[in-house]
């Protein structure tokens, strides 16, 4: 597993330099909570026919800040996207919640600030 | 005047086995737009695992995930815990894991096989292959003590051995199911009425499933060569003989003839495993707690199963991410939708394998 | 033509490949994974057990009428909740002394009704173990 640390708004630009989609295989978006109200947000590729080649890119963000969509790029990102609004309650551009989570439920549930 | 209609499959549906719903814009018979909701039955598995169970107990939890797919949830989990606890598991585990590992695969594809025929309208053969499913399930029972809930897999190797006795007797079973498998293999190619209903039907591109990023069979079905079994070093596939299985269609049909030919690959896998269990302790002792990041990747029957594991060096972790094969595949769903009958969505559907307790854990 | 009737002539007159299940019991294999059987002679009251258990289902809880264990000295007694358990075996494999204390059966559970308050019933313990 490489990992690469990127600034939250040079992201979109990142990835779109290094995906090629026949190389490489989006696996999901992941959210870490970290300590001091802090959010680890990671996009993970695989590689092709590669014997276990992992490629982490992530920011590290404040649950207020816009974290910008990848979509346009990955097509099949939305689904991740929506995930991640659930359960941390944070924003991504153009994409709505509710996809596990119903109104009347705990929201937020992985966000280190909700416990 | 609006020229569509809106018409619900789901959330409960006759050919659904599980929760989902879509909503289709029909023209006519022409499904023009599509839109999922996937998560009914959303647990938290993700929270309990970090706040309610010691890391020890999580094996145990996230094989609660999914009935079908258990051995690879338990599986993934503790193979990023030993990752971080260092843990170096003994040969013969490796290979009793893989044994259990393809002869669930065996018999979750074959469940799958019998619902596309269920939906396609053919209740005869789903009734067959549903029997010569309990050949499958009474060697897991043999081997772990319960039909599908295996609770096999422990932290440092696996939980009991095999004996000679028990390897004979999977031996046997192995070939009859093998013998049936082919005659299957038979009907899915021949059958007139089962081509009517799968040939053409719900098909992929190899370049959609590169961008809708598809997995699993539904990938391999349109020839996209990925399989995690092919990249991983972990577990030792290549010299049990695994060999990637793709077609270039992409329609039902594809994925029915790929997962036929995966099980008779499974089906020699075993046999090669119980050719040549090696000798060696099953469970390794495993000390400390874990800290650290580590990502594990395996292939479940219906694609790839991704872990994520955040320790901190106490008995709580500090997140488990859980990335399901249905998850993933949900963009590439709603993609092969498009431009199809209505009538043939249920078939479609069930060609897809669909787990939602996966899908919203 | 004639070999689909010839099948389904044939067919008519087979047995079944299902079992007739109440009438007929289901056979279970020695390993079948069930039951938690306990014996109280060879306890040694470490409680490894109650700790590995992952949902719970053994918990030691202080009693007025201790057994004559001379092992129990806080004056405890084991309490298993069948339909909590999940069968997986991870306490006989803590056990100290397995086959002896504990061990794993494989018997089913009895069918539990409302009657039997088996929830309130293990709430209470669960109180009282807390405390």
């Amino acid at each position: 597993m490489r990992k690469i640390k990127v600034a939250l708004e040079n992201i979109v630009d990142e990835i779109k330099d290094f995906y090629d989609y026949k190389l490489w295989h989006f696996l999901t978006i992941n959210g870490v909570a970290l300590e001091d109200n802090k959010l680890e947000v990671q996009w993970i590729f695989s590689k092709y026919e590669a014997l276990d080649d992992v490629m982490v890119y992530y920011v590290e963000c404040d649950y207020k800040d816009l974290i910008p969509s990848v979509v346009e790029i990955i097509p099949s990102a939305i689904i991740s996207q929506r995930e991640i609004i659930d359960m941390f309650g944070v924003k991504v551009e153009g994409s709505e919640k509710g996809l596990y989570l119903d109104e009347d439920s705990l929201q937020a549930p992985l966000s280190g600030c909700s416990i | 005047m609006k020229k569509t209609i809106n018409i619900p499959l789901g959330s409960q549906h006759i050919s659904l086995l599980e929760p989902v719903r879509f909503k289709f814009e029909c023209e006519n018979e022409k499904i023009v737009g599509v839109d999922s909701d996937v998560g009914f039955v959303h647990r938290g598995v993700e929270k309990a695992c970090t706040t309610r169970f010691k890391y020890d107990a999580v094996g145990y939890v996230v094989a609660r995930v999914c009935g079908l797919c258990a051995i690879t949830h338990s599986l993934s989990y503790t193979v990023a815990i030993e990752q971080l606890l260092d843990v170096e598991v003994s040969k013969k585990a490796k290979y009793l894991r893989v044994l259990l590992l393809e002869l669930d695969r065996i018999h979750s594809h074959m469940l799958c096989l019998s619902h596309t025929c269920e939906s396609a309208g053919f209740e005869a053969m789903f009734m067959r292959i549903m029997g010569d499913r309990e050949l499958i399930m009474e060697i897991q029972e043999l081997l772990t003590g319960n039909r599908i809930q295996f609770d096999y897999i422990s932290i440092g190797g696996v939980n009991r051995d095999i004996s000679l006795e028990t390897a004979k007797k999977i031996v046997n079973s192995l070939d009859i199911v093998k013998q049936k498998v082919l005659g299957y293999i038979d009907e899915f190619t021949n059958n007139w009425s089962l081509s009517l209903k799968f040939k053409g039907i719900g098909a992929l591109t190899l370049d959609e499933a590169y961008r809708f990023n598809a997995i699993g069979p539904l990938a391999r079905a349109s020839g996209l060569h990925i399989d995690v079994r092919n990249e991983i070093e972990y577990l030792p596939y290549k010299e049990l003989g695994f060999k990637m299985q793709t077609h270039t269609d992409g329609d039902i049909n594809a994925r029915n003839i790929i997962r036929l030919n995966e099980i008779l690959n499974s089906l020699e896998m075993c046999n090669n495993i119980l050719a040549g269990v090696p000798e060696g302790e099953i469970v390794v002792k495993s000390k400390g707690k874990p800290s650290g990041e580590s990502l594990v990747r395996f292939e479940a029957p219906r694609g790839e199963l991704m872990y994520f594991v955040k320790g901190n060096a106490t008995a709580m972790l500090d997140r488990v991410r859980i990335k399901t094969p249905t998850f993933s595949s949900i963009p590439a769903f709603s993609h092969i939708f498009m431009g199809e009958n209505y009538a043939d969505a249920p078939a479609i559907l069930a060609s897809f394998d669909p787990c939602l307790s996966c899908t919203a854990k | 033509m004639f070999t689909s009737l010839f099948k389904a002539l044939t067919n008519l007159f087979k047995k079944p490949q299902t079992i007739d299940y109440p009438v007929t019991p289901i056979e279970k294999d020695k390993d079948y994974r069930g039951l938690i059987e306990y014996g109280e002679e060879s306890c040694i009251y470490c409680m490894k057990c109650e700790k590995a258990c992952p949902p719970g289902a053994i918990l030691f809880v202080k009693t007025d009428t201790p057994s004559e264990n001379e092992k129990n000295k806080k004056g405890l007694k084991y309490n298993y909740n069948p339909y909590l358990c999940i069968y997986c075996g991870e306490c006989v494999r803590a056990c100290p002394k397995p086959e002896e204390a504990l061990w794993q059966s494989n018997k089913k559970p009895e069918v539990a009704v409302r009657g039997d308050n088996v929830n309130s019933d293990w709430f209470e313990l669960e109180k009282l173990h807390k405390s």
